[in-house]
């Protein structure tokens, strides 16, 4: 179905040339104020008109062709380029519409096609053809959507947990206040004297009303935190369609990313103490060949954990359970592990005769006990139903769920340590994701006989052979 | 085994050649951050670098000889490494993506070569080293092949 040579959208340069010339176009009325009709402004003037001309240039040379077998951008302004992506390599399409784009009824098209296929960015079209876009280069049959989970209005409290969003009002205001500076500065508003004066006005403010600010500040982090992950996660949506995932979101920028059901390898669930408190845990997708996969190929930033899940086993099947314990053997190496970078710390301090660093290091040292002994706690496996799960972490605790047809190769490794304890780390590889997932500290028979369940094949040539596996234990 | 005695000989000689600079350095230089029980013996350290430096040297290379193996069944790939810690990997001929063998400018004095084995995922990927040249190539030739034969699609 080879269809005609198409443009991007008409209105699209409106957006560009609006989006980039405001700060031009800001430029030249200031220069206008201050200078008069100075040079500066035929200068910002001169850049504005070849602005534009860029823009209608750039979308009067820029084609599409959606072929049979590929989908061809031709670019033509300068030399020409013709980049062609094979249908099938495109691993996802992601439509997203800010807010001007939304004004006009326009859509941003990103195309994924994994590392070797590149990708593609038609910016933009309506979003009508957006949607046409979507389904031909993403399907081939039509099915209606089918909506799998969702985000409820009280699950947006949590995002202060995830400490991720804590700092965003200081960002804000840094960027604010540098905006206000800068603007200050160009308007000759802001001279010498004045900042000295603010400086002495700032040094005379009463105790209380700096504690008051404070205390302002303290509460306004969790609140902001809440709002700007509210902006970025409005309504957000996981929804089946055509055999892939579409995961939207947003309340000013829409974003809605596709996730191909059969590049899905598994699922992550990830959350620290205090969203673990809250019974709070964030859900990701694992998927083959996925760019900037920690947020695109998010499933639910912040929900109960049934309810998280819930939404994974409707996408990968039941998560196996419960997780077994690793050995007791494991506790001590755990807690070894977590009180040793403070400890070192620590006897070193003493041999330079440090010794207030000493003792801070120590106090750590102590601290790290609990923790220490919640990792071992932490460690888990399981596996049933095709799909392989392990957990580990305790400041930033992980569980992966994996299906079993995905794992490409086991690595088995047993540090001196870890021989004298009997145990054995298993690295489960995995073509998606981070590409490996451990299982640390599993007793050594255990480690073996988990692989082999998995995949009998690859081991029993080993298991029975008088080199491997077991026999190699000294 | 005489390849890695020889890149442990290197990397440890010039660890030693510059433990034993800094220490001429720090003891000329007279710093006083130094705790006093250290100073006036900063060379011992250059001595202790040389010292471990030498067992590197004798020890390891046989030591990891005798652990590293490495084993072609009908469709797996096998390999141990380590000395002190030691590691097991099992990859499917089915999964690897790229087989690919170099050889270094050591390597290629001694007649050796080392075989890379790719799969999608980094954790499962492996390399043997030390194999002669004949058998590398021929390894590789074979496992590519039967890699081809074998796919399945995984990653």
């Amino acid at each position: 179905m080879t269809g005609p040579a198409q443009r991007l959208h008409p209105l699209t340069f409106v957006v560009g040339a609006v989006r980039e010339l405001v700060a031009l176009l800001a430029a030249g009325m200031t220069g206008l104020v201050v200078g008069g009709l100075s040079t500066a402004f035929y200068f910002t003037l001169v850049g504005l008109a070849f602005g534009l001309f860029f823009h209608i240039a750039g979308w009067a040379t820029f084609t599409y062709i959606v072929r049979e077998d590929r989908i061809e951008l031709r670019r033509s302004l300068i030399g020409r380029s013709v980049k062609s992506i094979p249908r099938d390599r495109i691993r996802g399409v992601d439509i997203s519409t800010s807010l001007p784009h939304r004004l006009l009824g326009l859509a941003v098209v990103h195309i994924d096609a994994g590392a070797d296929g590149g990708e593609g960015e038609l910016n933009a079209v309506s979003r009508h053809e957006a949607e046409r876009l979507r389904r031909v280069l993403l399907t081939r049959t039509e099915q209606p959507r089918r909506v799998l989970g969702r985000m409820r209005r009280r699950w947006y409290v949590y995002a202060p947990l995830s400490g991720a969003y804590l700092l965003t009002p200081f960002a804000l205001a840094g960027s604010l206040l540098g905006t206000l500076y800068n603007l200050g500065d160009d308007l000759g508003l802001i001279t010498q004297e004045r900042v000295e004066s603010a400086g002495h006005s700032a040094v005379g403010l009463p105790t209380a009303l700096v504690v008051a600010l404070a205390i302002l500040v303290l509460i306004a982090m969790p609140v902001m935190s809440v709002i700007v992950f509210t902006l970025f996660n409005w309504d957000f949506t996981v929804h089946e369609r055509d055999g892939s995932l579409v995961a939207e979101r947003g309340l000013v920028t829409r974003r809605s990313v596709s996730l191909e059901r059969r590049r899905l390898r598994g699922v992550e669930f990830a959350d620290n103490p205090f969203e673990r408190a809250a019974g709070v845990t964030r859900l990701g997708a694992l998927i083959t060949g996925l760019g900037d996969a920690a947020h695109r190929g998010r499933l639910l930033p912040a929900a109960p954990r049934p309810a998280a899940e819930a939404l994974a086993t409707r996408v990968l099947g039941a998560i196996p359970g419960p997780l077994l314990p690793h050995p007791t053997a494991a506790r001590g190496r755990r807690v070894a592990r977590a009180m040793a970078p403070p400890a070192g710390v620590a006897l070193l301090a003493v041999a330079a005769g440090q010794f207030w660093v000493a003792y801070v290091c120590a106090v750590l040292a102590v601290f790290a006990v609990p923790l220490g002994l919640d990792r071992y706690r932490q460690l888990g496996h399981a596996t049933g139903s095709g799909l392989l799960t392990v957990r580990s972490g305790s400041l930033r605790r992980r569980q992966v769920v994996i299906e079993h047809g995905a794992i490409v190769g086991w690595r088995v490794r047993r540090t001196l340590f870890q021989r004298r304890l009997g145990l054995a780390t298993l690295f489960v590889a995995v073509g998606a994701g981070e590409g490996g997932y451990t299982a640390l500290d599993m007793a050594e028979g255990d480690a073996v006989a988990l692989a082999a369940s998995i995949t009998p094949a690859w081991l029993a040539p080993f298991l029975d052979a008088p080199l491997p596996v077991d026999a190699a234990a000294p | 085994m005489a390849h890695w005695a020889i890149e442990y000989l290197l990397l440890w000689g010039l660890g030693f050649g510059l433990a034993l600079g800094v220490a001429a350095w720090i003891d000329d230089s007279g710093w006083d951050a130094l705790p006093g029980w250290l100073s006036g013996r900063v060379g011992w350290l250059a001595y202790l670098v040389g010292a471990v430096g030498l067992l590197m040297v004798t020890v390891a290379p046989v030591w990891r000889y005798r652990v590293h193996r490495w084993e072609v069944s009908a469709d797996v790939v096998y390999t141990r490494t380590g000395w002190f810690s030691r590691e097991w990997l099992l990859v499917p001929v089915g999964r690897i993506q790229t087989v690919e063998t170099g050889q270094g400018w050591l390597e290629r004095m001694l007649g050796l070569a080392t075989i890379e084995i790719n799969t999608a995922s980094h954790t499962g990927s492996s390399e043997v080293s030390g194999l002669p040249v004949d058998v590398a190539t021929r390894l590789a030739d074979d496992l590519a092949h039967r890699a081809h034969d074998l796919r399945d699609d995984a990653t």
